[in-house]
């Protein structure tokens, strides 16, 4: 013993024994025994003292003398030879180290308890073992459908070797991991990206990768697509776009990238290019003919039926997801201004919109129209007699009222004027010129070009107006400065990042627009 | 500067500069494949680390240092080692029922180390400005004690005293019987005993001059139990952390086996 002896006024006789797994039942009383409990938690009181037989030279019986540490008892041993004094035995009492000890071993039980539980039953197992929920597409009876298809295992066993395997399987799996469990160089020396097992997993459905662009180098799947990141596969970041588009070498080496597509991006407020919309130029090659700034700021234009102003969300209406604009139809969003009225005495009288040999059909058959709309059956003949004159003294012939009708541009016949011709409270019908582009056939009625609308420009990617429904239009789109079909009304970049870049708060991740399966 | 002031001065770089490392090594190398598999042996060792400092307590005879030191490093090790966790779990917040009972229990250990922390840098300064020295394991003895003392005065044959004996057995009585007010005296609270002794004070109106100096004694005992009262608290404050700290960490490493196990077998080497 090397260590310092106990202090003077250490109580030898009362020793607590802290680190003793048990203490005295009497303890609590002040009255604990010397000897204590022994390792087990077991009483080991008898008497105060185990008296010693002393015998005198000469003495055959001897004297029994009492051993009590301190001091003898004042009875002493009884005759024979055991301690007249006995002590109380107790019930010892285990002190926190073993309580501590008890729950270390109730944790430890609960524990492997739980595992054996869940591990052991493999339904249990694969939603208490599951890292997360897994995507939609990699669950669910239409996934499951499809492993059986491919020859593959129900649940995890679809994509883990270790997927349907008991505990020992799972060990096993573990232990034949490549890079093994212990080869640290070979995990920390890993190039990024580089296919592993669990890819070839991914490839017993994807065999060729066939909804990725061709030139897409190989890559481990699970470098841009996280599963068990819940419903959706997690959204590919830009360090996994980066890790191609951000180095030139790498987009070099994959080859098939042209003009802006080749550019190095990293962000897409800082370097992503101009959209090519702009650079190139891509005008829109739309052949009608309409001017976004007449309808949007002129005076002239008459008021809407309700006595509001034609603005962008009277034509340019959201579709049922919000996402993008319905197409614009001239029944719903024209007509009512551009009623295609070419009588200017009798304003019901309206063209069909749609067909060129329709609008022929209907003038040939004026007089039939004219008589459906007498009031009076018996002057019906005049009414209509009186109407066709009208016509001829405006516009001569059926033939000149027919050409007028297709290719007068409303600056060849004679109204050049629109909206106030005799009180007309709507544009009075120029020509069909005016906004489609029109050729003559060299039999019957006269070619009509369809306007073409493309649904979206930017189809590679996404957009949601519905999430921009706090901003104005025209923060966006320069319309009232527009006055030809050939402008295209999308923002530049710069407009974009204004909110879409670390300045303007808003996310700027290349997938916030950029989807990376090819097309379909 | 004293020898704690120095340790603890030199304990605190060393963890500002290993965190800083820590910081600067994810984000130099976070973006490598096998990231979550090197922190996670890091964290193991680490958590090894921590572990072996239970076992070194229970060898005291052998020459590996004084456990002075040893705690030291077990303290700046679990800071450093929950700031590994984190970055192994990538700052993000785990999913599964496995994953989250593992970051619980990773949790739940760390959180009461640094409670125990807390308790053994704050109670034993408290418990050195209230009475001498308690031994923990005495206190209980000492308790019946002052009950034998506090009968005798109130209910013994020299009493003769009606309204302190039923004082006594209607307020004192369970006051005396056991430990009382564990959570008052942790929150350092004299409501208690200032509510007896109030108590006794209204008593003394109609005490002759002797049972004064009854309730005078009386009072006395009062004062030595919530003293004994306080320290039982602190105490046992300073010791149930742990009943936290260590059975949870053998629930995390039976844990972390399984971790170990299903990393390596659903993965093969992949993210």
């Amino acid at each position: 013993m090397s260590g310092p002896l106990p202090a003077p006024e250490f109580d030898a006789q009362n020793y607590a024994r802290p680190n003793q797994n048990w203490t005295c039942g009497h303890a609590g009383e002040g009255k604990a025994c010397r000897l204590g409990p022994d390792a087990k938690g077991r009483c080991r009181a008898t008497a105060e003292c185990k008296p010693a037989l002393e015998t005198k030279p000469g003495e055959t019986k001897g004297r029994w003398r009492c051993t009590r540490p301190g001091e003898a008892c004042e009875s002493g041993p009884l005759p024979d030879g055991s301690c007249g004094r006995p002590i109380a035995r107790c019930s010892p009492e285990p002190t926190l180290r073993v309580w501590r000890g008890r729950a270390t071993l109730a944790v430890i039980a609960v524990s492997f308890g739980l595992l054996l539980v869940t591990l052991g039953n493999p339904p249990w197992r694969n939603r208490f073992i599951s890292p997360g929920e897994l995507s939609k597409v990699h669950s669910g009876d239409a996934f499951a459908m499809l492993a059986t298809t491919n020859h593959l295992s129900q649940g995890c066993g679809a994509c883990h070797v270790a997927g349907n395997s008991g505990p020992n399987g799972m060990v096993t799996a573990a232990l034949r991991a490549e890079p093994g469990m212990l080869e640290l160089v070979k995990l920390a020396t890993a190039r990024p990206a580089e296919p592993t097992v669990i890819d070839e997993s991914c490839l017993k459905c994807h065999p060729t990768r066939n909804f990725h662009q061709p030139n897409a180098p190989a890559m481990s799947c699970a470098f841009c697509h996280a599963e068990h990141q819940g419903a959706g596969l997690a959204a590919t970041t830009d360090a996994n776009c980066n890790f191609c588009h951000g180095s030139a070498g790498k987009l070099a080496a994959a080859g098939g990238f042209q003009g802006s597509a080749a550019a190095v991006i990293h962000h897409f407020a800082d370097d992503h290019p101009q959209f090519r919309f702009i650079t190139e130029p891509w005008p829109d090659r739309d052949t009608l003919k309409f001017n976004h700034e007449l309808h949007l700021t002129r005076a002239t234009i008459p008021k809407l039926p309700g006595g509001t102003r034609l603005d962008c969300t009277f034509c340019h209406q959201p579709d049922a997801a919000g996402a993008f604009m319905k197409p614009v139809v001239f029944e719903k969003n024209c007509r009512v201004c551009h009623a295609l009225q070419f009588d200017p005495e009798t304003p019901q009288l309206t063209l069909p919109h749609g067909s060129a040999d329709f609008v022929s059909a209907f003038l040939r058959s004026l007089p039939k129209q004219y008589l459906n709309l007498a009031t009076n059956p018996a002057a019906a003949d005049a009414f209509v007699s009186q109407k066709l004159a009208a016509l001829r003294t405006q516009f001569g012939s059926g033939e000149d009222l027919e050409r007028r009708i297709f290719f007068s541009s409303a600056t060849l016949g004679p109204e050049t004027q629109m909206g106030t011709l005799k009180g007309a409270t709507r544009a009075i019908f120029p020509g069909c010129a005016y906004c489609h582009e029109v050729k003559p056939t060299a039999a019957g009625a006269p070619q009509i070009f369809r306007p073409v609308l493309p649904e979206r420009w930017l189809t590679r990617a996404k957009f949601n107006h519905a999430k921009h429904a706090g901003m104005a239009c025209t923060q966006c789109h320069d319309a009232v400065h527009s006055q030809s079909t050939a402008d295209v009304l999308l923002p530049g970049r710069e407009v974009c990042t204004v909110c879409h870049s670390p300045h303007g708060g808003v996310a700027d991740a290349c997938a916030e627009c950029h989807t990376y399966h090819r097309p379909k | 500067m004293n020898r704690f002031r120095r340790q603890f001065a030199f304990g605190m770089l060393a963890l500002v500069a290993a965190t800083v490392g820590a910081l600067w090594l994810h984000q130099k190398f976070g973006a490598l494949p096998n990231h979550a598999f090197l922190t996670g042996w890091a964290l193991l060792a680490g958590m090894f680390g921590l572990t072996i400092y239970n076992a070194r307590k229970k060898l005291p005879f052998l020459p590996l240092g004084s456990s002075e030191t040893w705690l030291q490093v077990h303290i700046y090790l679990g800071f450093f080692t929950t700031l590994l966790f984190l970055i192994h779990l990538n700052f993000r917040v785990p999913h599964g029922w496995f994953e989250i009972t593992l970051a619980w229990l990773f949790g739940l250990v760390s959180g009461s180390g640094m409670v125990g922390l807390f308790f053994s840098r704050v109670l034993p300064r408290r418990l050195a400005t209230r009475g001498g020295e308690v031994i923990f394991e005495k206190i209980a003895a000492q308790r019946h004690g002052l009950q034998i003392a506090a009968e005798n005065l109130a209910l013994g044959t020299e009493a003769k005293s009606l309204f302190i004996a039923e004082f006594y057995a209607q307020r004192l009585a369970a006051f005396f019987s056991g430990p009382k007010h564990f959570w008052l005296h942790l929150a350092e609270s004299r409501r208690p005993v200032s509510t007896l002794l109030a108590g006794l004070e209204e008593l003394r109106r109609f005490a002759s001059e002797g049972e004064r100096d009854k309730l005078d004694r009386l009072a006395a005992l009062i004062r030595q139990k919530d003293g004994l009262d306080y320290h039982r608290a602190l105490q046992l404050a300073l010791r149930l952390w742990l009943f936290v700290h260590i059975p949870l960490t053998y629930g995390l490493l039976v844990f972390t086996g399984l971790h170990i196990v299903l990393v390596f077998g659903f993965s093969g080497g992949a993210r």
